[in-house]
């Protein structure tokens, strides 16, 4: 029985065409071998591709990108799916141009300070690449170890350093790119900076897969610090916690990571995989990492422990060492999944808000908390203000999905309404399309699509992301929601 | 149009040696009042360039006379400052200079360094991309601006970004505004992130003979790859410095902000490693250096036309800068034309000043395109008068990406409203 439906299969055309582009080790396209592939790191929604390809360069890109534009096929990139926003979820049945197989770092020139990296080199690999020289490369996504650089081009990823150094679309140089009719361009091929014309670096950073997708990376890498020092402080209020933050700042520091975590989220990660000891009875922590010239952190730390007791702080520390340092940031950066050991579902939401308007926004989540009846835990890049709520819930007991949307949408809403963005560095996907609204007007979202269409003109490549539904059809959109959370 | 907006000053070919102007000058100190420029002029079929501390008239641009030509300057100030976030809120024609002095009375600036700050304003600055020698650690425009208001040919006001520092929703349309010369909207708002002062600068100069350049080479591939720093790393060809510190030697300038402890570290790291050759000099004033530094260049404002000034923007791999530096010094030797430049280092940027007749600048200019060309880098005519530009190709050439180009400035403005053949390819 399912050998005849493998053979039926096998007929379809584009698959035998794909076959022929790609090889035959390199494609999947039966139903049991492409169920990996219904969702990213955004798992409540579930959608079934054609097929998932692997090219190994860029003419496999091309060649496949060409045969699907050229028959209306609909298509998209996937790096390593741990996207949180479904921005790699194939809602149209597409088909799936998988980047993995174009792992290499093809080029590191330290002089001129710049790798080239294939999309689906992961993140973390570029820095153990280079540290050896003592190099390294900045973006530094929490799920680094595992997600592609490829990935966080489409995403423009952030990062607990980012707050120093930047975001991704800060360390980019120049990009090789495959657009939706097939046509390989490629962006400052030598890495040089500003390159007459329009910025095409800076609009395909960040467009979530929706105007091209990137073969070849150029990034800048930077030298590592001299030294680094890390900072651990516990506080019994979360306001002062949050004063403790501006005060850093204002102090004329710059830290190279400011975070901060609230009591629900403490609880999750010292019952997570990398318990530290922090105390259950806190209000809120801050990890804070200072770096540069040895010579010039030693005043900077006494800056920092001033204006925590200052803040009223219970303890606060000096990592004694890169052991303990390290078990901090691991603590850390586990954060998300160590929501599992507290609750059977977490959905991550990635707000953004003015500093100063922690307080005040911190006090609208712990409402929606309450009005949902589910608990909140808040992981925050507290330095630019990046706020990672954690909606605890049990997809067990009906309805609770929802309710987690509901309440995570009210979390994005109390962000925007404080002069925020719904989304710092996770991308819009599908997640979060409809709420775009929040902070654009419909002439804005016009203007944003009548960039894809300049790139992207039948629109077959990762349709449905990034942008609402058309507001003349509000009534759709109603009926798309509410599917979108019973599903 | 409403009469108090109308300056008309019928030019000559004295006061437009630069072109992109009109004879009718509109002031608009409000967004409203742009709106209703912008949207008439289009319904009308009228041209309109824009301008705004007027120092980049020379840049780009193919056109002589608009019908219209907006002017922002008196389009200026601080909207809002929110201190304890460090982001600031500014209308267009406010001078870089004006802002960095408001914001200096909070500690904090804006890391940018363009040429001319006393009159180039930051809606220009951002307009043109413009940055300055402390690119290597400050950044771009492209790094600091986190919003804008935009004014599109039809009159719609577009929003980009937003207020908060970091922000992914959407595509990142400030990109599209940054560097693109005018001809896609009118800015008439920008929000840009801050830094707080640097606690402590220094200037430290290294200068060495023209034959020692090798040995200034090899220190700053030293500095580059050792735990320094550096806020810039500058050099200078002797004729540049000769201007700057009456030095007729290489001169490699190395900025340092940071605490005073940190500061003074690397001064004595480059003092116990510098090249045996080099002189070095700690500048005493080394925020007075810079200021001079970046209003020497000449622009439409500063260029008189009593000889003929041509600056180009040269970007290469940061290493190539050298090669390029050498090939001005040997043009200059040459004795045809003066040519002063310098060349950063750490970013791969450099400013070329030629200054001679007519013919030998022209001459010179397409000698570097293709000298940079070579490098794989690009050389675009910064300033230059009018008549000489219609000569040259001043952005070069811009291969397989022109189609977008074409395409992204067809949807934003179909009728080339704004700032027609200004920019690359005649967009």
């Amino acid at each position: 029985m399912l050998l005849s439906k493998k053979k039926k299969q096998k007929l379809d055309p584009d698959i035998l065409a794909l076959t022929e582009i790609v090889g035959a080790k390199s494609i999947l396209h039966y139903k049991e071998d492409l169920l990996s592939y219904d969702c990213d790191g955004f798992t409540i929604h579930k959608a079934m591709p054609k097929a998932v390809i692997f090219p190994k360069n860029t003419e496999e890109v091309a060649a496949a990108v060409k045969y699907c534009a050229d028959r209306s096929i609909p298509f998209l990139a996937r790096g390593a799916g741990t996207g949180l926003s479904g921005g790699a979820i194939p809602l149209n049945n597409e088909v799936i141009i998988s980047l993995v197989k174009m792992k290499h770092l093809l080029e590191v020139d330290y002089e001129n300070r710049q790798a080239v990296v294939q999309p689906g080199f992961v993140n973390l690999k570029l820095t153990n690449s280079i540290s050896h020289k003592g190099y390294y490369y900045a973006p530094d996504p929490s799920s680094q170890y595992v997600c592609t650089i490829g990935g966080n081009v489409a995403e423009n990823a952030g990062g607990a350093h980012c707050l120093k150094y930047g975001v991704t679309t800060n360390h980019i140089l120049g990009l090789e790119v495959v657009l939706p009719d097939g046509e390989i361009i490629e962006i400052s091929n030598n890495g040089v900076l500003d390159m007459p014309g329009y910025d095409l670096l800076g609009i395909l950073t960040g467009s979530e897969g929706t105007l091209g997708i990137v073969t070849k990376i150029i990034v800048r890498i930077l030298k590592n610090p001299e030294a680094k020092k890390t900072v651990l402080a516990y506080f019994d209020n979360v306001e002062d916690g949050s004063h403790a933050v501006s005060d850093i700042i204002s102090a004329g520091i710059i830290p190279a990571a400011l975070e901060m975590m609230d009591q629900t989220a403490i609880e999750g990660v010292e019952k997570g995989a990398f318990p530290v000891g922090h105390p259950d009875d806190i209000e809120a922590l801050l990890l804070i990492e200072v770096d540069g010239i040895a010579e010039g952190i030693e005043e900077q730390i006494e800056q920092i422990l001033t204006v925590c007791r200052n803040r009223n702080v219970r303890e606060v520390k000096v990592a004694r060492d890169e052991e303990e340092r390290g078990r901090w940031w691991a603590n850390r950066k586990t954060g998300f999944g160590a929501m599992g050991a507290i609750s059977p579902d977490y959905l991550v939401q990635d707000g953004v808000i003015p500093r100063s308007k922690l307080p005040e926004v911190l006090e609208r989540i712990r409402s929606i908390s309450d009005e949902y009846g589910l608990r909140i835990a808040n992981i925050f890049h507290a330095g630019d203000g990046n706020l990672h709520p954690l909606i605890l819930f049990d997809s067990r007991i009906e309805g609770e999905t929802g309710k987690a949307l509901k309440a995570g949408t009210a979390c994005l809403k109390a962000c925007a309404d404080a002069g925020g963005s719904i989304t710092g560095e996770h991308g819009v996907g599908i997640e979060k399309k409809e709420e775009m609204r929040f902070i654009f007007s419909d002439e804005e979202i016009d203007a944003q699509t009548a960039i894809r269409d300049v790139f992207n003109p039948n629109n077959l490549l990762n349709q449905g992301k990034l942008f609402p539904t058309p507001s003349r059809c509000m009534d759709i959109k109603k009926v798309i929601k509410e599917t979108a959370i019973t599903k | 149009m409403d009469k108090h907006l109308l300056d008309v000053a019928p030019l000559t070919d004295s006061s437009n040696r630069f072109g992109n102007l009109s004879s009718n000058l509109l002031y608009p100190e409000s967004e409203d009042e742009v709106v209703d420029i912008v949207t008439k002029a289009n319904e009308s079929g009228k041209k309109l360039s824009i301008v705004s501390g007027g120092t980049k008239l020379g840049y780009g641009g193919l056109k002589s006379n608009y019908d219209l030509t907006l002017s922002l300057k008196k389009f200026s100030g601080i909207v809002e400052h929110t201190v304890g976030d460090m982001t600031v809120t500014v209308k267009p024609g406010t001078t870089i200079l004006e802002l960095q002095t408001f914001l200096s009375r909070y500690n904090q600036m804006v890391s940018l360094d363009p040429s001319c700050p006393s009159t180039a304003t930051i809606g220009g600055t951002i307009a043109a991309n413009e940055s300055g020698p402390k690119r290597l650690k400050y950044g771009s425009a492209r790094d600091h601006v986190i919003g804008m208001r935009v004014v599109y040919a039809d009159g719609k006001i577009i929003r980009t970004g937003g207020k908060v520092v970091k922000n992914v929703a959407g595509y990142d349309m400030n990109k599209l505004f940054i560097g693109s010369m005018g001809t896609l909207g009118v800015i008439t708002e920008i929000t840009l992130k801050l830094r707080p002062i640097p606690k402590h600068t220094s200037l430290v100069m290294l200068t060495v003979r023209e034959e020692a350049l090798d040995e200034l080479t090899a220190f700053t591939k030293l500095i580059q790859d050792s735990l320094l720093e550096p806020v810039s790393l500058e050099i200078l060809t002797p004729t540049m410095s000769k201007k700057l510190i009456n030095r007729d030697e290489y001169c490699l300038l190395i900025a340092l902000e940071d605490v005073k402890k940190a500061v003074q570290f690397q001064e004595v790291w480059i003092d116990q490693h510098k090249p045996n050759e080099a002189v070095m000099t700690v500048h005493p004033n080394p925020n007075y250096f810079w200021q001079s530094f970046n209003e020497l260049i000449p622009n439409s404002l500063t260029d008189l036309g009593e000889s003929t000034h041509g600056v180009l923007k040269v970007g290469t791999r940061n290493l190539d800068v050298f090669p390029l530096l050498q090939e001005c010094a040997r043009i200059h030797h040459e004795g045809n034309l003066k040519i002063e430049a310098s060349g950063g280092a750490g970013h791969g940027l450099s400013t070329i000043i030629i200054s001679g007749n007519n013919a030998n600048v022209v001459n010179a200019i397409i000698h570097l395109q293709s000298f940079a060309s070579d490098l794989k880098g690009y050389a675009i005519v910064k300033h230059l008068p009018i008549e000489l530009r219609k000569e040259l190709n001043v952005w070069g050439e811009s291969d397989g990406l022109f189609k977008l180009f074409k395409s992204i400035k067809q949807k934003q403005d179909p009728n080339n409203t704004l700032n027609e053949q200004r920019f690359i390819g005649g967009i």
